[in-house]
């Protein structure tokens, strides 16, 4: 089999809004569908052309099961084409991306809609088992006296909820919670708390100055019930952060030594991300010019209690298939979960000692140069939409590779869970 | 007993070559299972549709015969084998101008013979419904002991008689009421209303639903229950609520239909007066009704709109229609997010259409997914659409505020604001973005689709497709031919107007192409009376006499005064010595007195349902010439403007038959049905008559009622618009 390149023809997100605002009423499936429909209707792509939809999510909606099915359907892919949704947690993005290039590999299709979509909004509050027992006890009881006795068993305790958002970023195996994850690393590489501020301060300051780059992937989202308003921005990086305000934000996860606030961690976000990817003939065939080409990837498991190194783990998998390592990325995307995690990858990629313990490595990855990370800003300040973030890291790169008219992108984001992923991109 | 009359027939030439002459194939067929039930089955040969003509109901006396004679049978079922319709009603045609009032009154009498035959057999009768089951069709239903229906979107049940000037007379108006009760019959009656099945289980239309698949099934067991014990509905169905109910409703009948329809009043006066008596009196009642209404106008020009309904659905150009059917429209955009843009975008996306909807800008586009999401909203809550199919419509709707390729799509529509610069700069870029296949359509309603077409390199693919407002109520489509326009082009814009549902009419490239040229002068005189003192309520009034469905200042209202004296001015640069525009028309939109969008214009339109007329325009009244006109002198002036400028279309072949003409008025401005279109209304007067009013008028100096040449010259030979030709 020929081993034919996955190449990237386009993308569209819909704007990444905080939890709770612009965009809490609309489900995954919304917009998912929304970015389908734009990435549809900007490439003039014929549906019927597709051969499968793939689509990261990690809290796939109660009411919509399989949710790239349902996006799928929504937008106007014909029954025929089958749909799935994937999950890899903060990775499901890229996994839909890669998965796509292993069907390609594999002769399973040649053109894919692949993505992400989350609404981190619409993450359900969740009943006490003991409450559970209590409904079902209700729902068995057939007689009214029964009935009245399963009724009187509730105690106001069973109906404070357990909160979905909270369970899904526990990490069910060493049972810390993300952020304490990153306290760990915090304390570990000794990252201190004014660091941590200033990589978040410098996050909003460029996603405020990149607001016009960033427009050109996002298409708006039409509110048809408030009037058709029409939401255009993301509305995470905040115009007047100030090292002043973050100083002033309490810690969460470690309340009296800890360095991680709500203001140097990610956002909990809304979006969704769609990519048109083909194999390279096909596009060719189809009269596109993609924006670049997936030339190689990797994913790497880590413990789970330090998951933020998970990049690391992956890029030295990566670079042992490609020989490609960060010097040779002319932009780089690492996710930006927490600033701690982010500023401990920062640290262990050029040593040698983490390179020989941890990645069985003689060499070190080498530097990851300041000025070819995150340039348009990160996940801290324009949020992690979980499901989402790995594809838009994907689009944010080539569009910068196009603007600098430069030649390979790494894409990289630490897994809660204990993984990492790494993709590089070139451009075309 | 009506409905739709399906056009194909047994092809008999076939089989004239052959020696010995065939028996024509038989609709209904007979089987009788081992359980001793019978099943007749509807299979009307070589047609889609079954309907009640003579020839069936003989073969249903026959039928009978045989039945009568089997009294060991246990039970009836009777069923179509069509897809989507039951039996539609009866044979039409029987009923057109022409057929003489014996053959009617034969028709009658054998329908109720046979129905009376249905309701005396000794064993249990079912009707098992799948699909529409109108009139006559379910008449029949009526006259079995039970009805069950299937749950399939293509069952309908009604006895729609009403709407075409007729009234159920083979045991509907009989049956009906001591079915479901007096109260409930009317309400079914009069308004002629068709119901799906859930709302007719409801109503008690028909005892029981099932799945299609298993319908007869569940009509044998209604067989096992032997014959139903119906209530008696005393409480109503008796001479002195019948005459309360009936006095109620004829006031309700009058208010509504200012006397206009009187298949309604005579429906109501058959059944409140047949409910209290025995069977066999009130099916005489209907015969009378009946008969009494064949013989009158308005039954004609309803029966006769309604068949020029049919046409329209099926018409084809005669060029094409030799050819190869033209290819359904698959992939659309409209251009322009406004009130018609938005309109359209949501008509085909409910029709299963992808459209793109593209504006210069966000804000807009999104206005518009607003007004789509609305009417998906407003057709939700009217049950026209579940909530999963509005949600499934709007998803069909791809928002475009930026450039976005178009070459793969069949369809464009443009809906922008009636420039005739900014159309032509649209029609430009959308001849280099298009495919080579690409339809070009334009909405404008009365610029010239030519100029617009010479703006783009591809002017033989530019069309007119001009859509009413609101479009998804007003069923018109003017397909508007250039003289470059290529013939596939108006062939697939032809069919792509019937595909969505919409009544084609195919004009000519000319100032407001058919009816708001119509319109425009009538509109136009209804602005100056007010000017010279006319009242608004007179004006309005007087129109809602003649039938229109909404006065002329109120329809200026609702259009917009603005968009209004646009189309008056496109249209008075080329008919100017005919069309003044009145100063006050200019000074209300100079005032933002604009209409229902600006809150006020001839009314102040309020939350409140029912809008007010304008205290303060009065100060725009410039004299009191007309301030002393009767009503009837003021609708004189108005529909004699409109008579005049339709006979001029037809004298200018902007269309080629008057029965276009009047088809186009009635569907896109309502223009009053029973009076059949401005050019038959003429005809009820006599040319000569029309002339001679209009020349008065000329002489007392309203030189813009000159009637045109055409009508001169009608009057001069004594002839009409549909009888011209032969004398």
């Amino acid at each position: 089999m020929s081993a034919e390149r996955l190449v990237i023809v386009d993308g569209v997100r819909t704007p990444f809004c905080k939890a709770g605002t612009d965009l809490a009423a609309l489900g995954a499936d919304e917009l998912g569908r929304i970015a389908v429909n734009a990435l549809l209707t900007r490439t003039g792509l014929d549906p019927q052309l597709v051969d499968e939809v793939i689509f990261g999510c990690v809290a796939q909606p109660m009411d919509a099961a399989n949710v790239a099915r349902v996006i799928a359907l929504r937008a106007g892919i014909p029954q025929s084409v089958p749909a799935v949704t994937v999950q890899r947690n903060c990775a499901s993005g890229c996994e839909a991306v890669t998965q796509a290039q292993e069907k390609l590999q594999a002769g399973r299709g040649s053109v894919f809609i692949v993505g992400g979509a989350e609404s981190m909004s619409n993450i359900p509050l969740l009943f006490k088992p003991t409450a559970v027992e209590k409904f079902s006890a209700l729902n068995r009881a057939k007689t009214f006296g029964r009935r009245l006795g399963a009724m009187t068993a509730f105690r106001p305790a069973d109906f404070s909820p357990r909160v979905g958002l909270l369970l899904g970023l526990t990490d069910p195996v060493c049972g810390l919670n993300m952020g304490e994850t990153a306290e760990l690393l915090t304390r570990e590489h000794a990252v201190t708390r004014e660091q941590q501020d200033a990589f978040a301060l410098q996050s909003h300051q460029r996603a405020v100055a990149a607001r016009e780059k960033l427009a050109e992937e996002i298409c708006p989202v039409f509110l048809t019930n408030n009037g058709g308003h029409a939401v255009t921005q993301d509305n995470g990086p905040r115009e007047n952060q100030s090292p002043e305000a973050l100083a002033k934000l309490r810690t969460v996860f470690d309340r009296n030594h800890g360095a991680v606030t709500a203001g140097n961690a990610s956002q909990v976000t809304d979006g969704a991300v769609a990519l048109l990817v083909m194999g390279e003939r096909r596009a060719a065939e189809l009269g596109f010019k993609p924006l670049g080409a997936l030339i190689g990837y990797a994913y790497a498991g880590c413990d789970p209690s330090r998951m933020g190194l998970g990049p690391l783990f992956a890029i030295a998998r990566a670079a042992a298939r490609t020989g490609l390592i960060p010097a040779d990325a002319d932009v780089i995307e690492i996710n930006e979960a927490f600033a701690a995690q982010i500023l401990a990858v920062l640290r262990c990629a050029p040593s040698e000692k983490f390179a020989r313990q941890f990645l069985h490595r003689d060499e070190p990855l080498g530097e990851i140069p300041a000025d070819k990370l995150n340039v348009n800003g990160g996940a801290i300040a324009l949020g992690h939409p979980v499901g989402a973030s790995g594809a838009r890291l994907v689009l944010t790169a080539l569009k910068e590779l196009h603007r600098r008219k430069k030649r390979r992108a790494l894409v990289s984001l630490c897994v809660g869970g204990g993984q990492g992923a790494a993709l590089w991109l070139e451009r075309m | 007993m009506i409905a739709a009359q399906d056009q194909a027939t047994v092809r008999t030439t076939e089989r004239a070559s052959k020696p010995t002459p065939v028996a024509p194939e038989r609709t209904i067929r007979r089987t009788v299972r081992d359980d001793g039930i019978c099943l007749l089955t509807f299979d009307r040969p070589g047609s889609s549709a079954n309907v009640f003509d003579l020839r069936t109901l003989a073969e249903l006396a026959e039928e009978l015969d045989f039945l009568e004679r089997q009294p060991q049978l246990r039970g009836l079922v009777l069923t179509s084998a069509k897809r989507s319709i039951f039996i539609a009603g009866a044979d039409l045609k029987a009923m057109q101008q022409g057929a003489s009032l014996d053959q009617v009154r034969e028709l009658i009498g054998y329908g109720q013979a046979v129905m009376n035959r249905i309701a005396a057999l000794p064993f249990p009768t079912v009707a098992a419904i799948h699909g529409a089951a109108l009139g006559g069709g379910y008449e029949i239903c009526l006259a079995c002991d039970w009805r069950v229906a299937s749950l399939d979107r293509a069952t309908k049940i009604g006895l729609p008689e009403t709407q075409i000037g007729l009234l159920p007379a083979w045991g509907g108006s009989t049956r009906l009421p001591r079915l479901i009760g007096l109260p409930k019959a009317l309400d079914m009656i009069l308004a002629g209303k068709t119901l799906a099945a859930k709302p007719a289980l409801k109503l008690g239309l028909v005892d029981e639903l099932a799945p299609v698949e298993y319908l007869v099934e569940a009509a044998v067991k209604k067989i096992q229950r032997g014959k139903p014990h119906r209530p008696s509905h005393w409480l109503f169905n008796n001479k002195l609520a019948a005459a309360f109910i009936a006095r109620r409703a004829r006031k309700q009948v009058l208010h509504k239909t200012r006397g206009n329809y009187p298949a309604v009043l005579e429906a109501l006066e058959v059944v409140t007066r047949g409910v209290s008596q025995p069977t066999l009196v009130s099916l005489t009642l209907e015969r009378d009704g009946i008969l009494k209404l064949v013989q009158g106008e308005a039954c004609h020009n309803l029966i006769r709109v309604f068949f020029l309904q049919e046409r329209a659905k099926k018409l084809t150009l005669p060029a094409v229609a030799r050819g190869a059917d033209p290819k359904p429209i698959s992939r659309t955009a409209v251009i322009g997010a406004g009130v018609m843009g938005a309109g359209i975008a949501q008509w085909l996306s409910a029709r299963g259409l992808p459209v793109i909807l593209r504006d210069l800008n966000a804000e807009q586009v999104g206005k518009g997914m607003a007004s789509i999401a609305r009417l998906y909203q407003d057709g939700a809550k009217r049950h026209l659409f579940t909530p999963v199919e509005a949600r499934d419509g709007l998803d069909r709707v791809s928002p475009a505020p930026t450039e976005v390729p178009l070459t793969h799509l069949d369809l464009v529509i443009e809906a922008a604001v009636e420039t005739l610069d900014l159309k032509k700069k649209i029609f430009a870029r959308l001849g280099e973005l298009a495919g080579e296949e690409t339809i070009l359509a334009t909405n404008t309603s009365a610029l010239s689709v030519s100029e617009i077409a010479a703006a783009t390199r591809r002017p033989e693919r530019v069309v007119g497709l001009h859509f009413f407002n609101p479009v998804h109520r007003m069923q018109l489509v003017e397909i508007v031919a250039a003289p470059q326009t290529a013939p596939d082009v108006l062939a697939r814009a032809l069919r792509f107007t019937q595909q969505i549902g919409k009544l084609p009419v195919v004009v000519k490239d000319s100032p407001g192409f058919l009816v708001n040229r119509i319109l425009m002068p009538y509109l136009i005189e209804a602005g100056n009376l007010f000017e010279c003192g006319a009242g608004i309520v007179d004006l309005d009034e007087t129109m809602l006499d003649f039938g229109m469905p909404m006065g002329p200042l109120r329809l200026l209202d609702e259009v917009g005064l603005d968009v209004a004296l646009h189309v008056a001015e496109t249209l008075a640069a080329k008919f100017g010595d005919r069309l003044k525009i009145p100063e006050s028309l200019v000074a209300m939109t100079k005032a933002g007195l604009l209409g229902r969008k600006s809150g006020a214009g001839f009314y102040v339109h309020g939350k409140s349902k029912e809008a007010q007329p304008h205290p303060l325009v009065s100060k725009f009244v410039r004299g009191q010439s007309m301030r002393a006109l009767s009503r009837l002198e003021l609708q004189e002036r108005m529909t004699l403007l409109m008579v005049n400028e339709a006979a001029r279309c037809l004298e200018e072949q902007i269309i080629s038959e008057p029965a276009d003409v009047d088809f186009a008025m009635i569907m896109g401005t309502g223009f009053a049905p029973f009076r059949g279109g401005p050019l038959r209304y003429a005809d009820s007067l006599g040319a000569a008559k029309v002339v001679a009013a209009m020349e008065f008028l000329v002489d007392n100096g309203a030189t813009h009622f000159a009637p045109c040449a055409l009508l001169k010259s009608l009057a001069a030979n004594g002839k009409g618009f549909y009888h011209g030709k032969g004398g």
